[in-house]
C-alpha cells in the first residue's frame, strides 16, 4: 500500500514537447518527460533515440529549440548547469569526473572541503573519516586511507562519483547507465541505495539499456524512440518484453536495404585465435561478398578479436590467413598492407582527424597512390571528389575541415579513407553509433555495396536489429568464446539476445 | 557524445563480464604501477641521500652546518623561482606545451631586481623599492594571466613573448650594466643569521613553508590541483577554472618579484644574465615531482629538488670538479625520471 | 557571385584581417622604418638584414617548424648546431679536407637528433621534456669536451679558403648563407606540403591516433622528423662556424627562442593555425626587420628586444583571439 501513495507529491519535472536540432539532424522531435516527485523513473530507448540529448538538456548543457520546461511547478525559459544544481538536480554521468591523483576523501569533498575549525587549513582527518564512514554506510565499501582515485576499479570510481552527488542532499538524482561498470554485488548495493533514497523522498531518473534493471527498480518508465516519447507506463503493469517491443522500430525492412550477394572464395580465415584472458579459440572464415556480424557484451572478446585482426592487439596463439596466406598482424601498418581496414568505434579520436580537411582524411591511408616522389595534388582531389559523390558526403567542399561535418558524414569519410585504398576486408566497429537515421541507412547501403563489389565486411555491433538487418551470419561472443553462430535471415532478435547474455531464456521470461 | 553501452540486455546483471573489476588481472596493473611509482620515488630519494653521503665522505667539510647553510642560501633565488613555476605547473597541468609553464620567470626576476636597484640608486628607500619590485613581478604575472585566459594564447608562447619584452625592458632600464645597490634591507638579507647560517637560507625555508602551507594544506591548494589535472572535474565541482589559472600566474609573477629582491641582496645589485636561470629552474621544478608520493609537482618536492641541485654544485666545487657537470646530471636525471614515468604509464595502458 | 560570397559579414572581414595580421605587421614595420630611418631602405642594408639577421634564423626556424608540425617542439636545436660546429672545427683542426669535415659536422648534429628520436619515438617521452633533457646533457658534454667551456679557435692564418666559403663566399654574387637558406626553405616547403612524408607529419601533429589507425608506422615518422630537425640545424652550425671561425660551446641556444617565436607567428598565417613554411619565413623576416629597423632608427639598442617581444606578442594575441572566435562560430 505504500506504493500506492508514492508519487502523489505532484510532478517535479515536466518537459513538454521538446524539439532539439543539431545542424540538419533532429535529435528530439517533440519528446516529453513527466517525472512525479518521490518516484524512480526509468528512461529507455535505443542508441540515438534521444536519451542523452534529453538528459543533457535537463542538465542545462543543451538549449531546447522548442518546448516547455517546468520544474517544481515553475516554468524556465532555459536551464544552466548552475541553475539546475540550485534546483537540487544532480547527475551521475557515465564519464567519471574525478581527479586521478586525489585520495578518495579529496575527490569526495572537492569544492566543499571541511576546514580545521578556526584555521584556513583542510581537515584531512575529517575528510578521511567522513568518506570512510559514508562509503561504508552506503556501499559497504572499505578502501585504504591512502588509496588514490587512479588505484580504484571502475566500479569503485563509480561509487565515489555517486557518493559525491549524495553529499549535495539532492532532490533529484539522474543516473546515466550507472551499472555499466559494476558487477552484480555492487549493482545490488546500488539498487538498495536507490530504493532507500526514494524512500527518503529523493526523485530518481534512471537511464539504462538493461530492461531487467528497469523492471526491477522503477515505478514508471518512459520509452523514447526516434526522438519522441512513445509511451510512459507504470512498471507494475508492464513487462520487460513489452518495453523492448516499444523501443524497436517496426519498419525494419525500409531501414536495411540489403542486397543479396552470393559469397565467393574465402578472404579471411581465422583459426584458433587466442589472446590470454580476453578470448580463446576463435575460428571463422569470411568470404568475398559476405557480411559477417560479431556481437557480445563488453569484455566478451568480440571487440578484442576485431582489434587483433587490425594489429592493435597481438594474439597469443592461433593464426590469421588472408586469401590463404598466413599473416602476422602485429601492427596496423602490417594489417593495412594485407588489405585490412578498420573503421574504429571512437570515430572522433581514431577514425577521422577533425582538424584535417575531407581530402586529407580521405587519402591519409592511401598516400602512396598519389605519391610519385611528390604528391599529385590534382589526382588526390579528383579521387576525393569522386568518393564524396559516391558516398553522398554532405560537406561544404572537399577542403572543409572534417569537424564541420555531422557524425554520419564524418563516418562516411572514415570509410572513404579505406575505399581510397581499395581495401578488401572491412572491419567496422559500431559503425552507426552517434549517427542520425538518414546517414545510418546510407551506411547500411554502403555495406551492401561493398559486399556486392566483392569485399568482405565484418560488422561489430551491439545493436542487434542492425546486425540482423545488414549481415549474412552472426557470431555471438560470450566470456571470451564464440558460443554460437546464426544465419541472420533465420534468426529473431530474442534468440541473439539470450545468446549474448548467456541466459538461455527468452525476453518475456525476464522482469 | 556519451558512449552508449551495449543494447538493452535483460538479466545481464546476473552475469558479470569476464573483465570484472574484482578480477585480480584487472587490478594488477594499477597495483604494479603503484609499486613502480614507489620505487621511483624511493629511488630518487635514495639517489639524493646517496649523493649527500658520497660528498660527505669525500669532502669532509660538506656536511658541516656552515656549508649546508651556504647551500641553502645560495639556492634561495633559484628556489623561490622554482616554487613560482611549480604553482603554475600545478594549476596548468603537467603537459608543458599546452599546460602550465612560465618562461618569463627568470626575466621577471631580472627586471624586478633592476627596478629595485634603480630606485635605490635614485634615492628611494626600501619600502618604495620593495613595493615597486613586487609590483613589477605582479604586473608581469597579470600580463601573462590576461594573455592566457583572455586572449587564449597557450602558456608556452604567451610567456615566451612576455619574457622577450621583460628581458628587453631590463636592458633598457640598466643599459646592460650592473646597478649596484645597498640598503639596510639588502644588508640584512645578505648577512648571516643564527648559527652562522645566511639569512637567505632562512628566507628560503620560511617562504617554502608559507607557500607549502597554502598549496598543500588549504582548500585553495587542493582546488588548484584539481584545476590543473582535470579541468572538467574541477568545472563539474563548480570551480572557476580560469580564475585559478590566472591566479597561478599572478602568484608566479609575485615569486619573480620576490626573487628579484633576493638577487639584488645576494649580488649587491642588479646584474645582467638573469635569463640564464630559466631552463635550470624549469628542470628543477619538473624534477620536483619525483619527491612526492603521487608523483605530482609539490612545493616541498621542488624545495628538495632545488637543494639537490644546490648540493651537487657545492659538492663538485668542494671536490674541485668542474660544476659544469651539474647540468649534465640534471639533464640525465630528468630524462631518467621521465622515461621511467612514461614507461610506467605505458604499462598501465596495456 | 553566389549569394554566399556576397553576404560577407563583418566577423568574416575581421577574421581575414586577423589571419593576415602577419602580413599587415610586416608591411607596417617596413613602412615605419623606411620613414624613420632612410638608410633602412638602402640595398646594402636590406642585404645585410637578409645575410646577418635572416639567413641563419630562417634555417633554424624551418627545422623548428618540422618539430612543431609533428605536434612537438625541439628545444635542442641549439645543441645540434653546437655539436655540428664542434665536429666541424675539430675535423678541420685535425687536418681533414673541408668536405669531409663538413660531412662530419652534419653527422655531429644528427647525433643529437638520433638521441631525441630514441627518447621521443622509442620511449615515448613528451618532446618538450625529452629535448630539454638533451639540451642539458648536451651542454655538459660540450663542457667536458672543451675543458669547461673554452672556445675552440681556428688559427687566423692557414684556414683553407674552402672553409670560409660557407660563411663568406658568394654564388653568382649572392652570399652563400642566403643561398643555403633559400635552398633549405624551398626544400622544406616541398617536403612539408607536397610529399607523403610532410602530409603524415602534419597529420600526426594534428591527431596522432588517426595516423596510427590509418595503418601508418607513426613512430618511424616521428623519429625521422627529429633526425631531420637536427640535420637542418646542423647546417647552421657549419655556416656559423665558417663565419666566425670559432666554436663557442652552447652558443647555438641563442637561436632557440626566436625560432620558436617565428614558427608560431607563422601559424597565424594559416587559416587553420597550422605550422607552415611560408609563415615561418615571414615570421623570421618580421623578426629580422624589426631588429634591424630598431637599430637604424637610433633608438636605444636595448629597445630592440622590447619591440620584438611586443610585436610577437601582438601577432600571437591577434592570431589566437582570432582562432578562438573562429572556433566559436
Amino acid at each position: 500500500m505504500v506504493e500506492a501513495v508514492r508519487g502523489d507529491g505532484g510532478d517535479i519535472i515536466r518537459l513538454d514537447a521538446i524539439v532539439k536540432r543539431f545542424g540538419g539532424a533532429q535529435a528530439l522531435s517533440g519528446a516529453s518527460l513527466v517525472v512525479r516527485r518521490g518516484t524512480v523513473h526509468g528512461l529507455v530507448g535505443q542508441n540515438g533515440a534521444g536519451k542523452s540529448t534529453l538528459i543533457k538538456l535537463l542538465a542545462g548543457l543543451h538549449e531546447a529549440d522548442e518546448g516547455r520546461i517546468e520544474i517544481n511547478g515553475k516554468v524556465y525559459d532555459r536551464l544552466t548547469p548552475h541553475l539546475v544544481e540550485d534546483l537540487g538536480i544532480h547527475f551521475i554521468h557515465q564519464d567519471r569526473l574525478l581527479v586521478p591523483t586525489f585520495t578518495v576523501g579529496e575527490a569526495l569533498f572537492l569544492g566543499r572541503e571541511p576546514r580545521i575549525a578556526g584555521t584556513p587549513f583542510l581537515d584531512r582527518a575529517l575528510m578521511r573519516r567522513r568518506s570512510a564512514e559514508i562509503l561504508d554506510r552506503y556501499f559497504g565499501l572499505r578502501l585504504p586511507h591512502s588509496a588514490l582515485i587512479a588505484d580504484l576499479s571502475a566500479a569503485e570510481k563509480q561509487i565515489v562519483q555517486i557518493t559525491r552527488a549524495l553529499l549535495n542532499n539532492p532532490n533529484v538524482l539522474v543516473f546515466d547507465e550507472p551499472t555499466a561498470a559494476l558487477v552484480r554485488r555492487e549493482a545490488d548495493l546500488l539498487f538498495q541505495l536507490i530504493r532507500r533514497l526514494r524512500d527518503d523522498g529523493v526523485t530518481i531518473i534512471y537511464i539504462s539499456h538493461y530492461l531487467g534493471e528497469i523492471a526491477a527498480l522503477c515505478d514508471t518508465v518512459t520509452v523514447l524512440r526516434n526522438g519522441r516519447d512513445v509511451a510512459t507506463l507504470p512498471l507494475k503493469e508492464t513487462s520487460a518484453a513489452e518495453i523492448g517491443a516499444l523501443m524497436v522500430n517496426r519498419e525494419i525492412g525500409d531501414l536495411y536495404p540489403k542486397p543479396q550477394v552470393v559469397a565467393g572464395e574465402a578472404l579471411l580465415a581465422v583459426d584458433d585465435l587466442s589472446l590470454s584472458n580476453r578470448y580463446a579459440n576463435v575460428s571463422f572464415t569470411l568470404h568475398k561478398g559476405e557480411v559477417l556480424g560479431l556481437t557480445g557484451l563488453l569484455g566478451s572478446g568480440a571487440k578484442e578479436t576485431l582489434r587483433t585482426l587490425f594489429g592493435l592487439e597481438t594474439a597469443t596463439a592461433g593464426s590469421v590467413a588472408v586469401k590463404g596466406e598466413t599473416i602476422f598482424t602485429a601492427s596496423p601498418a602490417k594489417a593495412t598492407a594485407k588489405s585490412l581496414a578498420l573503421v574504429p568505434e571512437d570515430r572522433r579520436r581514431d577514425g577521422v582527424a577533425l582538424d584535417l580537411s575531407v581530402t586529407e582524411n580521405t587519402t591519409l591511408a592511401s598516400l602512396d597512390r598519389f605519391s610519385k616522389g611528390v604528391l599529385d595534388l590534382g589526382a588526390e582531389r579528383r579521387a576525393t571528389e569522386e568518393l564524396v559523390k559516391r558516398l553522398q558526403v554532405k560537406t561544404d567542399g572537399i577542403d572543409a575541415l572534417v569537424k564541420t561535418l555531422s557524425g554520419g558524414n564524418q563516418q562516411k569519410v572514415a570509410i572513404a579513407k579505406w575505399l581510397s585504398r581499395q581495401s578488401e576486408i572491412y572491419l567496422l566497429d559500431e559503425p552507426t553509433v552517434g549517427v542520425d537515421i538518414a546517414a545510418k541507412v546510407e551506411i547500411y547501403t554502403l555495406i551492401g555495396e561493398l559486399a556486392q563489389r566483392g569485399a568482405g565486411v565484418i560488422v561489430l555491433s551491439s545493436d542487434i536489429e542492425e546486425l540482423l538487418g545488414v549481415t549474412d551470419r552472426i557470431l555471438v561472443f560470450f566470456r571470451g568464446q564464440v558460443t554460437r553462430e546464426f544465419i541472420s535471415s533465420q534468426t529473431s532478435p530474442d534468440q541473439i539476445l539470450s545468446e549474448v547474455t548467456g541466459a538461455y531464456e527468452t525476453l518475456s521470461n525476464v522482469g | 557524445m556519451l558512449v552508449d553501452a551495449p543494447y538493452y540486455i535483460p538479466g545481464s546483471l546476473a552475469e558479470p563480464a569476464p573483465s570484472n573489476p574484482q578480477d585480480p588481472q584487472a587490478s594488477g596493473p594499477a597495483y604494479g604501477q603503484r609499486v613502480a611509482a614507489l620505487a621511483l620515488r624511493g629511488g630518487s630519494l635514495a639517489v639524493f641521500i646517496g649523493v649527500l653521503v658520497f660528498f660527505s665522505v669525500t669532502a669532509p667539510f660538506f656536511l658541516t652546518i656552515g656549508n649546508v647553510g651556504n647551500v641553502l642560501g645560495q639556492s634561495a633565488i633559484a628556489g623561490v623561482l622554482a616554487i613560482g613555476l611549480t604553482i603554475v605547473v600545478i594549476g596548468g597541468g603537467s603537459n608543458v606545451v599546452t599546460g602550465g609553464i612560465d618562461l618569463s620567470l627568470a626575466a621577471n626576476m631580472g627586471l624586478s631586481a633592476a627596478v629595485y636597484a634603480t630606485l635605490v640608486q635614485a634615492g628611494y628607500g626600501d619600502p618604495v623599492a620593495v613595493i615597486a619590485a613586487l609590483g613589477t613581478g605582479l604586473a608581469i604575472g597579470a600580463v601573462n594571466a590576461a594573455a592566457i585566459t583572455l586572449a587564449g594564447i597557450v602558456p608556452l608562447l604567451a610567456t615566451l613573448a612576455v619574457m622577450n619584452v621583460v628581458a628587453g625592458l631590463e636592458l633598457v632600464l640598466t643599459n646592460n650594466t650592473v646597478v649596484p645597490a645597498s640598503t639596510e634591507l639588502l644588508l640584512a638579507l645578505s648577512a648571516s643569521g643564527p648559527f652562522g647560517i645566511p639569512v637567505l637560507a632562512y628566507v628560503l625555508l620560511g617562504f617554502t613553508l608559507l607557500v607549502a602551507a597554502v598549496v598543500q594544506f588549504t582548500p585553495l591548494g587542493l582546488r588548484l590541483y584539481a584545476v590543473g589535472e582535470f579541468p572538467e572535474a574541477a568545472r563539474a565541482a563548480g570551480l572557476p577554472v580560469k580564475s585559478f589559472v590566472a591566479g597561478s600566474f599572478l602568484a608566479s609573477g609575485l615569486c619573480g618579484g620576490f626573487a628579484g629582491i633576493l638577487s639584488v641582496s645576494f649580488l649587491s645589485g642588479s646584474t645582467t644574465g638573469a635569463g640564464d636561470m630559466l631552463l635550470p629552474v624549469v628542470v628543477t621544478a619538473l624534477l620536483g615531482s619525483v619527491f612526492s608520493r603521487r608523483l605530482v609537482p609539490t612545493i616541498t618536492g621542488t624545495l628538495l629538488s632545488t637543494l639537490f641541485v644546490g648540493f651537487l654544485i657545492n659538492g663538485f666545487q668542494l671536490l674541485n670538479i668542474s660544476s659544469t657537470l651539474v647540468s649534465g646530471v640534471q639533464g640525465l636525471l630528468i630524462l631518467l625520471v621521465v622515461s621511467a614515468t612514461t614507461l610506467l604509464r605505458r604499462q598501465e595502458n596495456v | 557571385m553566389s549569394a554566399r560570397q556576397l553576404s560577407v559579414s563583418i566577423p568574416t572581414v575581421a577574421r581575414s584581417i586577423g589571419r593576415h595580421a602577419l602580413i599587415a605587421a610586416l608591411a607596417a614595420v617596413f613602412v615605419l622604418f623606411a620613414w624613420l630611418a632612410p638608410a633602412f631602405l638602402s640595398g646594402a642594408n636590406l642585404l645585410s638584414v637578409l645575410v646577418n639577421n635572416f639567413a641563419l634564423l630562417a634555417i633554424v626556424a624551418i627545422a623548428m617548424t618540422f618539430a612543431v608540425s609533428a605536434g612537438g617542439i625541439d628545444l635542442s636545436v641549439g645543441t645540434a648546431i653546437d655539436f655540428a660546429s664542434f665536429a666541424f672545427v675539430s675535423l678541420v683542426l685535425a687536418g681533414q679536407p673541408i668536405p669531409i669535415a663538413a660531412l662530419g659536422g652534419l653527422v655531429g648534429g644528427v647525433v643529437v637528433g638520433l638521441f631525441n628520436a630514441v627518447l621521443i619515438a622509442g620511449i615515448g617521452i613528451s618532446p618538450f621534456l625529452a629535448t630539454l633533457g638533451t639540451l642539458f646533457v648536451g651542454r655538459s658534454v660540450q663542457q667536458l669536451l672543451t675543458n669547461g667551456g673554452n672556445p675552440v679557435y681556428l688559427p687566423p692564418t692557414g684556414v683553407p679558403d674552402a672553409f670560409r666559403f660557407l660563411g663568406h663566399g658568394t654564388i653568382v654574387g649572392i652570399p652563400v648563407p642566403l643561398v643555403v637558406a633559400a635552398l633549405v626553405v624551398a626544400g622544406a616547403w616541398l617536403v612539408l606540403s607536397r610529399t607523403r612524408f610532410g602530409r603524415v607529419v602534419l597529420a600526426s601533429g594534428i591527431q596522432a591516433s588517426v595516423v596510427r589507425y590509418s595503418g601508418i608506422a607513426l613512430r618511424r615518422y616521428t623519429a625521422a622528423t627529429y633526425i631531420l630537425v637536427s640535420g637542418i640545424a646542423a647546417i647552421v652550425g657549419l655556416i656559423l662556424t665558417s663565419t666566425v671561425t670559432v666554436y663557442i660551446p652552447s652558443s647555438g641556444n641563442a637561436f632557440l627562442l626566436n625560432a620558436i617565436g617565428a614558427t608560431f607567428i607563422g601559424t597565424t598565417l594559416s587559416p587553420h593555425g597550422r605550422p607552415n613554411i611560408p609563415g615561418t619565413v615571414l615570421g623570421v623576416l618580421l623578426l629580422s626587420i624589426v631588429a634591424n629597423g630598431l637599430l637604424l632608427s637610433g633608438l636605444n639598442f636595448y629597445w630592440q628586444q622590447v619591440g620584438t617581444g611586443l610585436l610577437i606578442f601582438s601577432v600571437l594575441a591577434i592570431g589566437f583571439a582570432n582562432r578562438k572566435a573562429a572556433a566559436r562560430t
